[in-house]
C-alpha cells in the first residue's frame, strides 16, 4: 500500500512538472490580415498575412506538432512540423508564422489565409485543446495589426487590445523603452533610505518571525519544563555502572575546569574547540544521536580473490 | 635563416612578455600575497588559495583569441566560469553549507537570532554610502552585500544585478571574511565595556532532534514566502540542513558537506581568481568598491555590537544577558567571527567560552544575508 502510494505522489509530481514549462504558455500575440506597402515579406519575398507567436513563459517551449487553424470546426487544419528544430521558442521570445495558404512553404508556414473577422487558433499538439486565440476585427483596416498586450509584463496576463496596432512583428509588444527596476528606484528613492528602512524591516520581520516562532513552539515549553525540576534535559555523565546527573552550573564547572586544564597546559584555539565540543558533548547539545550499526568489512580470502579462480593457461 | 628569425618574432608575441602590462604585474603580485598570507598566516587558505592562484591565472599576458582566456567563450576557463556568472555554484555552496551547519547554538537561544538580522545593517549601510559615491541602484545593492560576510551569496547577487562588478565584489567579500579577526576585534574592544566583556551566558539548553528537523522546514517556510527571490540559496541551505538533521540520509549529507562543497569551492575560488583580468580589474571602481567593502563590514560589525547592548538593557535578570562579544559574529563569515568572538571573550576571561554562543547569531546571519539578497533582488533585480 505505502508503495502504491509512493509510486501515486511521485506521479503526480512529475505530471505537475511536466505540466510547468509547456505549449499552453504560448499565446497568439498579434496577427495582420492585409498588410500594406511597408509589410514585411516573407522567405519567397511575397506580403501575406500573419500572426505572431510569443511564449510568455520563463523557459523554452518547443511548439512543434501544435496545430493552426482559423476553423473551430477543423483544428488541425494545418501542422506545424514536429523535427524542425528551430520550433523551439525562447523564454519571453517571439516567432512569426506566415498565414500563405499552402503549409507546404516551410515550417513557418500555414495552410490557411487570413482576413479581418476571422478567429485565428493555436491548437495544441493533442489537436483537441486550444491553447489561444485571438479575433481579427472584421473593420481592421489595411496595414495595421491587433495585438495583444500585458498591462503589468511581470504579471505576463495578455488580453487583446481594441484598438488596431502599427505592426511590430517579431518584437515583443509593450514598451521597450520601460524603465528597468534599478532606474526607477532611483527615480524614486535617490539616496536609498526607502530600500533601507523597507529591506532592514523585512530582515527584521523574516527573522523575528522565526524567533518567535521557535521561542514559542520549544524555547519556552523546555524552560517551564527545566524550571519544574525536571532534570531529564540533562543526560548526565556515566561513570561505571550508574549515571551522573549534572546541574547546569556543574555542567559548566566540568567545562571551565576541562577549558582550565588544557589552556594551562599549553592555550590556543584548540583546546578551547576541545573544551567547547566536550562541553557540547556532556550536555547533548550538539552531538548527533549515534545509529548503534556496527559494519563488519569483508576480508579478502581466497574464495573471492579472482586472479586465483581465473583459469591458469596451458603452458 | 629568414624564416627562423620570423618565426621566432611570431612566436614572441605570442609569449607572455611582449603582451605583458604593468597591471598584470600588479594582480599577480596581489594573487601571490593572497597565496602568501594563506599559507603563512592561515587566513582562509581553502579561499586564497584558489583565488589567489586565480588571479595568476587570469594575469597571465596572452595574445588575445587563443580561446583560452576566462572572457572568451568556449574556453575551458569560460566553461568553469559559467557557474559563477549564471549564479550555479552559491547555491551549491549553500546546500553544503547547510549540510555542514548546526543549528543546535539558535534553536536553544532563539532571541540570538534578532543579532544575526542586526549585522545586516552592514549591507544597507554600504549600499546607501555606494549611492553617495554614484553607483547605480542595482550597483549598490551588489556592492552592499559584502557587508553580509559571505561569500557565495555576494556572487549569487552580484551576477544578478551586476556582473560587471562581480569580480571586484567577490574578490573584496572574500578577502574581508578572511580578515575578519582584522577588522572585527578592535571595534569589539572599543565598543564594549570591561565589565560587558566579563559577561558569562547562561548554557544553552539540550535541543531535541525533533526541533533540529522542524527548524530547516519552518524556517524555510518563513523565509521563503517572505522574500522568494532568496529562493535559491535558502532552499539549499536549509535542504542541506534538512539532510543532516533527518538522520536518514547520511550519505546525502556527508557528500554535500564534503566531496560536493570541496569541489565547487575550488572552482568557485580559482574562477573568480581568474575573473579579476587586469583590464577588466583594474579601475577607480574596483578601489570604491573594496573601500565600500571594508565599511559595510565595519558598519555590520558594529551594528552587532550596539545591538546586544541595546537588548542588554531590555534584559532584567543580570544572570540571562548578553555578551556583547557575540554581537560581530551577526555576519555570516561562519565560523571566523563566532571564533573571534571566543578569542577576544576568552583574553579578559580564560573561562568565559563564547564559541557556543557566538555561533547562534552567526548562524542566522547566513539565514539573514541570504534574505537581505532576497530582498535586494527584488527590488532592484
Amino acid at each position: 500500500m505505502r508503495k502504491v502510494l509512493t509510486s501515486v505522489l511521485v506521479l503526480l509530481v512529475s505530471a505537475l512538472a511536466l505540466r510547468a514549462q509547456n505549449v499552453s504558455d504560448l499565446i497568439i500575440s498579434e496577427a495582420l490580415a492585409q498588410p500594406d506597402s511597408t509589410g514585411i515579406l516573407d522567405d519567397y519575398g511575397r506580403r501575406g498575412g500573419w500572426v505572431e507567436l510569443y511564449n510568455k513563459s520563463t523557459g523554452t517551449v518547443n511548439f512543434g506538432g501544435c496545430y493552426l487553424t482559423d476553423d473551430r470546426s477543423d483544428l488541425r487544419k494545418s501542422l506545424i512540423p514536429k523535427s524542425d528544430l528551430r520550433t523551439n521558442l525562447g523564454p519571453r521570445q517571439t516567432i512569426i508564422l506566415y498565414c500563405s495558404g499552402n503549409g507546404h512553404d516551410g515550417t513557418f508556414y500555414a495552410g490557411f489565409t487570413l482576413a479581418p473577422g476571422k478567429t485565428v487558433y493555436l491548437v495544441s499538439n493533442d489537436g483537441r485543446t486550444v491553447i489561444d486565440s485571438l479575433q481579427i476585427p472584421s473593420g481592421l483596416p489595411l496595414g495595421k495589426s491587433v495585438i495583444k498586450l500585458a498591462p503589468d509584463i511581470r504579471q505576463q496576463h495578455f488580453a487583446p487590445v481594441a484598438e488596431p496596432a502599427v505592426p511590430s512583428p517579431a518584437i515583443v509588444n509593450g514598451d521597450q523603452n520601460a524603465a528597468t527596476k534599478g532606474e526607477l528606484m532611483k527615480e524614486r528613492d535617490p539616496y536609498g533610505w526607502i530600500l533601507t528602512v523597507v529591506s532592514v524591516s523585512v530582515v527584521f520581520s523574516a527573522l523575528a518571525m522565526l524567533w518567535f516562532l521557535f521561542w514559542l513552539l520549544f524555547d519556552r515549553p523546555a524552560k517551564k519544563k527545566a524550571k519544574d525540576g525536571d532534570a531529564s534535559t540533562s543526560p548526565g555523565i556515566t561513570k561505571g555502572k550508574r549515571t551522573v546527573i549534572l546541574r547546569e552550573s556543574e555542567e559548566s564547572e566540568v567545562a571551565a575546569a576541562i577549558a582550565l586544564a588544557l589552556d594551562m597546559e599549553a592555550g590556543g584555539d584548540t583546546y578551547a574547540a576541545i573544551a567547547t565540543a566536550v562541553h557540547l558533548y556532556l550536555t547533548e547539545a550538539v552531538h548527533d544521536v549515534e545509529p548503534g550499526i556496527v559494519t563488519i568489512r569483508r576480508s579478502e580470502s581466497g574464495w573471492n580473490n579472482k586472479s586465483l579462480n581465473f583459469r591458469k593457461l596451458p603452458k | 635563416m629568414e624564416h627562423i628569425f620570423e618565426s621566432l618574432s611570431q612566436f614572441w608575441e605570442y609569449t607572455g612578455f611582449a603582451n605583458c602590462s604593468w597591471q598584470n604585474l600588479v594582480m599577480i603580485a596581489i594573487g601571490l600575497v593572497f597565496i602568501t598570507l594563506a599559507i603563512v598566516k592561515e587566513w582562509e587558505p581553502m579561499l586564497l588559495v584558489p583565488i589567489g592562484f586565480g588571479m595568476i591565472v587570469g594575469n597571465i599576458p596572452m595574445f588575445p583569441g587563443l580561446n583560452i582566456g576566462v572572457y572568451e567563450d568556449g574556453s575551458v576557463l569560460n566553461i568553469l566560469y559559467q557557474g559563477v556568472k549564471q549564479g550555479w555554484y552559491p547555491p551549491l555552496i549553500f546546500l553544503g553549507i547547510g549540510a555542514m551547519t548546526d543549528f543546535s547554538a539558535l534553536i536553544s537561544q532563539p532571541r540570538l537570532i534578532l543579532i544575526g538580522a542586526a549585522a545586516q545593517m552592514g549591507i544597507f549601510g554600504a549600499y546607501l554610502l555606494a549611492l553617495l559615491f554614484g553607483f547605480a541602484p542595482n550597483e549598490a545593492g551588489a556592492i552592499g552585500i559584502i557587508g553580509g560576510a559571505d561569500g557565495p551569496t555576494a556572487i549569487f547577487l552580484s551576477s544578478k544585478l551586476a556582473p560587471d562588478l562581480m569580480g571586484a565584489i567577490a574578490v573584496s567579500a572574500y578577502s574581508y571574511m578572511a580578515l575578519v579577526p582584522v577588522i572585527q576585534k578592535p571595534i569589539m574592544l572599543l565598543l564594549t565595556t570591561k565589565k560587558e566583556r566579563l559577561i558569562h551566558m547562561p548554557t544553552p539548553r539540550t535541543v531535541s532532534k525533533k526541533e533540529k528537523i522542524i527548524f530547516p522546514i519552518v524556517g524555510f517556510l518563513i523565509t521563503a514566502f517572505i522574500v522568494p527571490s532568496g529562493l535559491p540559496l535558502l532552499g539549499m541551505l536549509f535542504f542541506g540542513n534538512l539532510l543532516k538533521e533527518s538522520g536518514v540520509t547520511k550519505r546525502l549529507a556527508n557528500t554535500a558537506s564534503g566531496p560536493l562543497i570541496d569541489v565547487v569551492t575550488t572552482l568557485i575560488g580559482l574562477t573568480v581568481g581568474a575573473s579579476t583580468q587586469a583590464d577588466k580589474f583594474i579601475s577607480v571602481k574596483s578601489v570604491l568598491i573594496f573601500g565600500l567593502g571594508l565599511l559595510s563590514f565595519v558598519i555590520a560589525t558594529t551594528c552587532g555590537v550596539l545591538f546586544v547592548k541595546l537588548m542588554n538593557l531590555f534584559i532584567a535578570n543580570p544572570a540571562k544577558k548578553i555578551n556583547p562579544l557575540i554581537g560581530n559574529a551577526g555576519v555570516s563569515a561562519v565560523p571566523d567571527s563566532a571564533r573571534v568572538s571566543e578569542v577576544v571573550g576568552r583574553e579578559i576571561d580564560p573561562t568565559n567560552h563564547l564559541l557556543m554562543h557566538a555561533m547562534g547569531p552567526n548562524v542566522a546571519g547566513v539565514i539573514g544575508s541570504a534574505v537581505a539578497a532576497g530582498i535586494l533582488l527584488s527590488f532592484l533585480g
